[in-house]
């Protein structure tokens, strides 16, 4: 009988093993700012990351090397090429800076290694500088801001004045809004580009764009600069004449609460607004609110996407570098922000945008959506991957 | 756009505001430069520490007028602890020294303000008092502005009077004038000195108070505010008022004007200024000594 | 004065072996630690021969190097230039602005110097940055490494870039050490000295300084070139006045005016980065705080103070 039972344990043993080995660890590397100015952001890219894993019940499965790019390009590549030659992690997860995309770019396509963009939101990168192993489940710069152009001009808004810091994503931004309002026959009755990071005092800006007396003013600012344009533009007396309208980083739920009542009635449009009245949403609001004691962001939701889309991968078969880089583009469900699929053309994520307006909620503020556009999909842009 | 007054009277305001800004903050660090010799650079950092200081207790104590008063306060008395640890004994070494140990202070005070109020930007509600636009002359201007110019002013006024009425003011530009002189007459300069800082750093935080609700507070404003608080001490001249207001003006206005009518290299036009000026008159345009 | 000691040589040797056996056996990452050191020490040994040496202390040499990598980068990427003519260009350009700032500012001293010098990076930075045509902060990709396969050296290989860097360095140690002990370098540190003495002996002072500019610029332009090729990639960051800053961090912590301090300085200050960031996101505090540390207990710097320590005992001058 003992005999039986050792030989049964025995044969049980080593079906687990083998059951193991065949579901052998992904190894993937975490490249994410956490010390300087985008270390928050990093920090909710994680939050949400960590998450997702946990909720698919798959954190086992995945062995997670962690490095700090300080959102520095050279420092971003040198840890960049750490995790691909020495770690030899199967796929890489981060990047909140375009700049430190641009930087790895190189690197990422020729050590063949899939890269999931939890951020970044050059153009570029998916369209020239395209590859078949950067696929981004973020944004583009630009496919946030079309919609609102046809939007806006449905509205009835005929003359804009426009608004973003002078750095790349800035000027991605606008050019995007501008070329779809235009299309829809608005006009744009001026164009400022304030100093990247250094402008705190948009007084003289706000004053030159009521002087062109445009129906609406449409900006790009995000972080410490939206929240002193936001309050500037109240307290100009501004926003009793003219609309403000925006980018959705302009009142993220992350620092919208620093806006105060200056930001009720600004209208922006956003790839994610924890609004949103899905079973999906509410399920991850309620899941991110109990676990960290705060809303989630747009930035925990793409740190979540990442995970699932290699969730995803991993459960469609995809185990090595290769297999993930084939398996990743076609990934596709339906996640806290609605559908999500890649579109193979560019390797961008396709979209709902949601137009959203924010309210007062009590003594806090919230978010209403005033519209949505289905899935929005870049234009190829110069991407040859197809 | 160009021939509306009300446009031009406008951004008169706002270069006037940003000057009064500066104003705060360059005195402190011109007269710690003209009076101890002393390179501060992370006199912008303690500028960060009055914002933050605010915004805790704008948000405890509910009240605006309350964190004005506690802020400067709060970053005196971190002031005060500088300079017991570090800047008491470092005030004789050379500038570069100075310049390297008030460099690793910036590091070492913006990540404590990180790990105590995190990375994320955080807002303070103006009074209501003062928040919406007020008529001037016919131009609809923020009233908290006009509040930023005013405090400006009378600080300005005050320390004019200070210096120019009082026995310490007297001390104080004898200091600046020969402090080795000085002490011989029996003024006990090392307390001059020690007060004149704490001043200068309520003075930082008090600009770091009132400047957080237009703005925000944010980690990158100790570094941010000190190139530009740098320049104007440079252009108007080491250890004196009437070189700080001018110095302040000069740039307050260069920027805001330059601003509009020059976007994108406003910047390099500081830039231009300071190098012109450190070239043909290195003292300033109105230094203290001579 | 400088005088290339025993001391300087044993402890340039020692550091150099040391770093590449590093390189050797450490694998991926210690290869791109080495890298760094061997920039930072490269552009710490340029700023040392104008500041230690030369009395002039600059913080617009971060911008330098940020104008040697763009040049290198825009001409190779841009315009598609090879890599000899590129790299002819990028030295003649910040040799040029390296001639410009040190004439311009050869009257100025002190912290206004220092401010001066800033103000011209700052202008740098600005120009750089609103420079559509080079990526702005995007940046600009697309840079190569040089082609040595003429003599078997494959550049692409990081084990061989790093030992390369460290060639460089070495090269950069040694062509200061003659400058300086050259009659140009006596003279430098002549108007560190007294400068007004050096003038009534018939010397042209700002001359002597602008030149000394200028070369320190070559080198600090030599390291931007290497950076360049090493993320193949540049962005407008390179020319922030903290990288300057850095540097001038660097050069304290390993010695000011001993030419072999900042290659230790360079070493410890990348070390010491790495290993606290490895255990906590406020490295910044713990560096704030060991830079002031360093400063405070009398700004020699490590190598400094070990000359410094065996100077008293032996009685022999190292530097006078």
């Amino acid at each position: 009988m003992k005999k039986f039972v050792c030989a049964a344990l025995g044969a049980a043993a080593s079906v687990a093993i083998a059951a193991n080995a065949a579901n052998a660890e992904v190894k993937v590397g975490l490249l994410l700012p956490k010390s300087g100015n985008y270390a928050a952001l990093g920090q909710e890219i994680e939050d949400g990351f960590v998450m997702a894993l946990e909720d698919a019940g798959m954190t086992d499965d995945f062995t997670l090397v962690s490095e700090d790019s300080e959102a520095k390009p050279p420092v971003g590549v040198a840890k960049a090429r750490k995790l691909v030659l020495q770690d030899e992690v199967d796929a890489m997860v981060g990047i909140v800076s375009s700049a430190v995309l641009g930087a790895v770019r190189d690197f990422v396509d020729g050590a063949k290694v899939p890269l999931v963009v939890a951020n970044a939101g050059n153009d570029a990168a998916t369209g020239e500088a395209c590859s078949r192993y950067i696929v981004r489940v973020s944004f583009s710069n630009g496919q946030v801001n079309r919609p609102m152009g046809s939007w806006m001009a449905e509205q009835g808004i005929k003359k804009v004045y426009t608004m973003a810091p002078d750095y790349a994503a800035g000027h991605q931004m606008i050019e995007a809004f501008t070329e779809s309002f235009t299309a829809a026959g608005g006009e744009i009755v001026g164009s400022e580009f304030t100093p990247f990071g250094k402008t705190q005092d948009f007084g003289p800006y706000l004053t030159k764009a009521k002087a062109a007396s445009p129906d609406a003013i449409f900006v790009f600012y995000a972080g410490g600069e939206a929240i002193s344009f936001v309050k500037q533009y109240d307290s100009f007396g501004i926003k009793k004449d003219i609309p403000l309208f925006g980018s959705g980083f302009l009142t993220s739920p992350l620092y919208v609460a620093a806006e105060g009542p200056a930001a009720i009635g600004v209208k922006t449009s956003l790839h994610y607004v924890p609004t949103l009245d899905t079973p999906e949403n509410k399920a991850f609001v309620e899941a991110f609110s109990a676990k960290f004691g705060r809303a989630p962001s747009e930035y925990a939701v793409q740190g979540y996407d990442s995970a699932r889309v290699l969730v995803e991968a991993v459960k469609a078969g995809a185990s090595d570098r290769e297999s993930l880089a084939d398996a990743l583009p076609k990934v596709s469900y339906t996640g806290p922000r609605g559908p999500l699929t890649i579109d193979p053309a560019t390797n961008n994520v396709v979209q709902n945008i949601y137009v959203y307006e924010t309210v007062a909620d009590g003594d806090g503020l919230t978010q209403k959506i005033v519209g949505t556009v289905g899935e929005v999909r870049d234009p190829v842009n110069g991407c040859g991957l197809q | 756009m160009v021939a509306d007054v009300d446009f031009w009277l406008t951004q008169f305001l706002n270069g006037l505001q940003l000057s009064m800004l500066l104003f705060l903050l360059s005195i402190g660090l011109t007269i710690i430069f003209g009076l101890m010799h002393f390179v501060n650079l992370a006199h912008g950092a303690l500028y960060m520490v009055g914002a933050y200081a605010g915004v805790s207790a704008a948000a405890s104590l509910g009240n605006f007028w309350a964190a004005l008063l506690i802020a400067p306060l709060a970053v005196m008395l971190f002031g005060i602890i500088l300079y017991v640890l570090v800047i008491r004994r470092m005030r004789r070494a050379g500038p570069m020294n100075q310049v390297l140990v008030t460099f690793g202070l910036i590091f070492v005070i913006v990540d404590l303000v990180r790990i105590v109020w995190g990375d994320i930007a955080l807002g303070m509600e103006q009074p209501a008092l003062l928040s919406g636009p007020v008529e001037v002359f016919g131009v609809l201007y923020p009233a908290y502005r006009l509040f930023i110019i005013g405090v400006g002013f009378l600080v300005m006024v005050a320390l004019s009077l200070v210096l120019s009425r009082t026995q310490i003011g007297a001390m104080v530009r004898a200091g600046v004038e020969n402090d080795a002189m000085a002490s011989c007459l029996g003024i006990n300069v090392e307390r001059l000195f020690f007060a004149v800082f704490c001043v200068g750093c309520a003075l930082a935080g008090l600009a770091g108070a009132i400047a957080a609700p237009v703005f925000s507070a944010t980690p990158s404003m100790a570094t941010d505010i000190l190139i530009p608080t740098l320049i104007v001490v440079v252009i108007g001249g080491l250890g004196s008022l009437r070189g700080a207001i001018a110095g302040s003006l000069i740039v307050g206005f260069i920027q805001t004007f330059g601003a509009v009518v020059l976007p994108g290299f406003a910047s390099v036009l500081v830039y231009v200024l300071l190098a012109t000026i450190l070239i043909f008159k290195p003292a300033g345009l109105l230094p203290a000594r001579g | 004065m400088f005088h290339q000691t025993p001391l300087k040589t044993l402890t340039v040797a020692t550091v150099i072996a040391g770093l590449s056996l590093y390189a050797i056996f450490g694998g991926y990452f210690p290869r791109e630690i080495v890298v760094e050191i061997a920039l930072l020490a490269i552009l710490a040994i340029s700023l040392d021969f104008v500041a230690g040496y030369g009395g002039m202390v600059s913080l617009c040499h971060g911008a330098i190097y940020g104008i040697g990598a763009y040049t290198f980068a825009g001409m190779t990427a841009i315009a598609g230039f090879d890599a000899v003519t590129a790299t002819t260009a990028a030295l003649a350009v910040t040799a040029l602005f390296g001639l410009f700032v040190g004439a311009v500012t050869a009257n100025i001293s002190g912290i206004f110097f220092i401010m001066a010098t800033l103000a011209f990076g700052q202008m740098a930075y600005v120009i750089v940055f609103e420079w559509k045509a080079l990526g702005g902060d995007d940046g600009l990709s697309g840079v190569s490494r040089y082609d040595l396969s003429a003599i078997g050296l494959n550049l692409n290989d990081s084990l061989q870039f790093a030992l390369f860097c460290l060639a460089v360095v070495v090269a950069a140690y040694s062509v200061t050490a003659f400058a300086l002990r050259s009659s140009f370098g006596r003279t430098l540190s002549g108007i560190h000295s007294n400068e007004d003495r050096m003038r009534a002996l018939g010397l042209s002072a700002w001359r002597h300084k602008a030149t000394a500019f200028s070369f320190s610029s070559v080198l600090a332009g030599a390291a931007g070139i290497l950076a360049a090729q090493h993320t193949m990639f540049v962005s407008p960051e390179l020319l922030v006045w903290t990288v300057s800053g850095e540097a001038l961090i660097v050069v304290i912590l390993g010695g000011l005016g001993t030419l072999a301090g900042p290659i230790v300085g360079a070493a410890l200050l990348v070390f010491l980065k790495h290993e606290v960031s490895a255990f906590t996101a406020h490295w910044h505090l713990i560096i704030g705080l060991f830079l002031i540390a360093a400063v405070m207990a009398g700004g020699r710097g490590v190598y400094g103070q070990i000359e410094h320590f065996l100077q008293r005992r032996t009685g022999r001058p190292a530097d006078a």
